[in-house]
């Protein structure tokens, strides 16, 4: 970037967090009606009233880097990506994101469906707070890189899943951010487009762009990141070599496979210790 | 690009205040006033292509509602006043962009929940894109008024018409501290488009919108006297039938009173959203 204020010295880091904490009130996030509130007036409610999503999580990730972060449902990944960017504040802790902060978390989820392809880019960049010369100036080369011939002025609603993530993708790295947040890498894409993507990944890194992802594939944690952290309710596990971090990942997860069969066993078996003496 | 390049510390922060507050909002609405124009362009690209006659309900809408109400009124209940359609269309035109913006307001942030799950953005500019959005249909509404004027009322045509948007202005204030308003108390209480629905139409009915002010304010004691004394939508539908209909000057002192008391409450109405605006990705 040519526009950084001169003078000021920039940290050597992206991105610096520390014990970050962050809580979910459980009694707002319930979908509340004056209805259900007029019921729990009356009735005590029991059970935790907070969670914490997050827990004395501390990371630091400098330019170049891309780091993926990884663990099983409900590890708290999504709200770490929404702190990143800005979304969420965090209850405790600190966090320091350096420069202009590119967020399409889950790439097109956001949509407009009754909007084109096109009208959607604008109204992307509205969102991300570009200014609007730059958007247009970026416009072709968008509609260039997402490669949906005549539906990129089709609506939204038109497209599949895999499309929706290729214009998703095609924006998010276009608007030349330095820190890009992605959650749900390309769950979906094809070949051809995985390729190119995978480019503009490596490309971006090389621009000293710094790099946070959230994916369930492990091909790509292993292929495109050069760190990996494994989150697994709300704390950090392990960080480190992506080889290291998936190998341990895919080890938890093989466990907690094993004794969820297990459990489920014992269940059938209790179920069936019964049968006999009800069937005679 | 001109994008923050400085470090963003992102502390546990101190709450600031009250004034700040609206500082922020304000300077918000004004740097995403683009992110408002696609807002209101998307909802009328909308309204406009999925149905057949397109923005022409935009002008049809207003004037069956007219019908309805002159049927009412002066065919059955015979209380109208003379030109009586003008009379209420005056009435219906502003109505129904506070409703519009009421309503749309309402839903504006729960139904962005995604794009606030995913992006870092000013969320004021939601209730705002639904105030502004009821404003071209108030624009639109200003063709069969015009043109029922000069077909029918032609002598009730005066210059006192081009104060119209003058009255808009403070409408558009007291519409857009409402929207703002239930904008965030929705994302807490979903079910308050039930309750909204309900009081939109009794506000109407307890507003002089029907029936002029002098016609029942000597009648009416009690607590329906008061409330349509103090209801903000008196000087509003009288201001508009003032230079619509009586072909003179509105009631400046009381707009003007109005305007002030506006303009308090949208800065209310702006800390409110404020205060709320950082549980809204967790909330939604």
């Amino acid at each position: 970037m040519t526009d950084r204020r001169e003078g000021a010295p920039l940290p050597d880091y992206a991105i610096d967090v520390q014990n970050l904490g962050v809580r979910y009130n459980l009694r707002l996030t319930r979908q509340t009606t004056v209805r259900t509130s007029f019921r729990d007036l009356l009735k005590k409610r029991e059970g935790p009233s907070h969670f914490w999503a997050l827990r004395d999580v501390s990371f630091r990730v400098v330019h170049g880097e891309s780091l993926a972060v990884i663990g099983p449902n409900g590890a708290g990944k999504s709200t770490l990506l929404q702190v990143l960017a800005g979304i969420i504040q965090p209850n405790e802790g600190a966090v320091d994101v350096v420069g202009h902060v590119s967020s399409l978390l889950t790439l097109g989820a956001g949509f407009d469906a009754d909007l084109s392809g096109r009208d959607n880019i604008r109204l992307a960049g509205a969102f991300l707070g570009i200014p609007h010369k730059v958007m247009e100036e970026k416009l072709p080369g968008i509609v260039d890189f997402a490669d949906l011939g005549e539906f990129i002025d089709a609506s939204i609603k038109t497209y599949s899943s895999g499309m929706r993530a290729r214009l998703g993708f095609s924006i998010a790295t276009a608007v030349d951010p330095d820190v890009l947040i992605i959650d749900e890498v390309l769950a979906t894409g094809d070949a051809v487009f995985r390729a190119k993507s995978k480019q503009r990944i490596i490309e971006l890194t090389k621009h000293a762009k710094a790099i946070v992802l959230v994916t369930h594939d492990m091909s790509w944690v292993t292929e495109f990141c050069n760190r990996a952290m494994l989150l697994d309710h709300g704390h950090v596990i392990m960080e480190g070599p992506p080889a290291d971090v998936v190998k341990l990942h895919e080890e938890r997860s093989e466990k907690a496979r094993i004794e969820r069969e297990a459990e489920l066993a014992r269940r059938i078996a209790a179920v069936e210790g019964n049968q006999p003496t009800t069937a005679g | 690009m001109a994008t923050t390049a400085e470090a963003r510390p992102l502390r546990a922060a101190r709450r600031p205040g009250a004034l700040e507050l609206i500082q922020t909002g304000f300077r918000e609405i004004w740097s995403h006033r683009r992110l408002t124009r696609y807002l209101v362009r998307a909802d009328l690209k909308k309204h406009g292509a999925d149905t057949v006659l397109g923005n022409i309900w935009w002008v049809l809408d207003p004037l069956l509602q007219m019908v309805v109400y002159v049927v009412l009124v002066d065919f059955i209940f015979h209380v109208g006043t003379p030109d009586y359609p003008l009379f209420v269309f005056s009435a219906i035109l502003p109505w129904k962009w506070f409703s519009s913006a009421v309503n749309d307001g309402i839903s504006s942030v729960t139904s962005r929940e995604r794009i606030i799950k995913q992006v870092k953005f000013p969320k004021i500019v939601l209730p705002v894109a639904a105030t502004v959005g009821g404003v071209v249909s108030f624009a639109f509404g200003l063709i069969p008024l015009l043109a029922m004027m000069v077909l029918f009322f032609s002598d009730r045509l005066s210059w006192y018409l081009l104060l119209i948007p003058a009255i808009a202005a403070v409408q558009f204030v007291f519409s857009l501290a409402c929207a703002v308003l239930v904008a965030g108390v929705n994302v807490f209480f979903r079910d308050i488009a039930n309750v909204a629905r309900h009081a939109l139409r009794l506000w109407f009915y307890l507003s002089p919108a029907l029936y002029s002010y002098e016609a029942v304010a000597g009648r009416l004691d009690g607590w329906v006297g008061r409330i349509l004394a103090l209801n903000p939508w008196t000087p509003l539908f009288e201001s508009y039938r003032n230079v619509i209909y009586d072909e003179t000057m509105p009631n400046w002192p009381w707009l003007f009173a109005l305007l002030v008391v506006s303009t308090i409450f949208l800065g209310l109405a702006m800390v409110f959203f404020k205060r709320v605006e950082p549980a809204f990705a967790k909330v939604l």
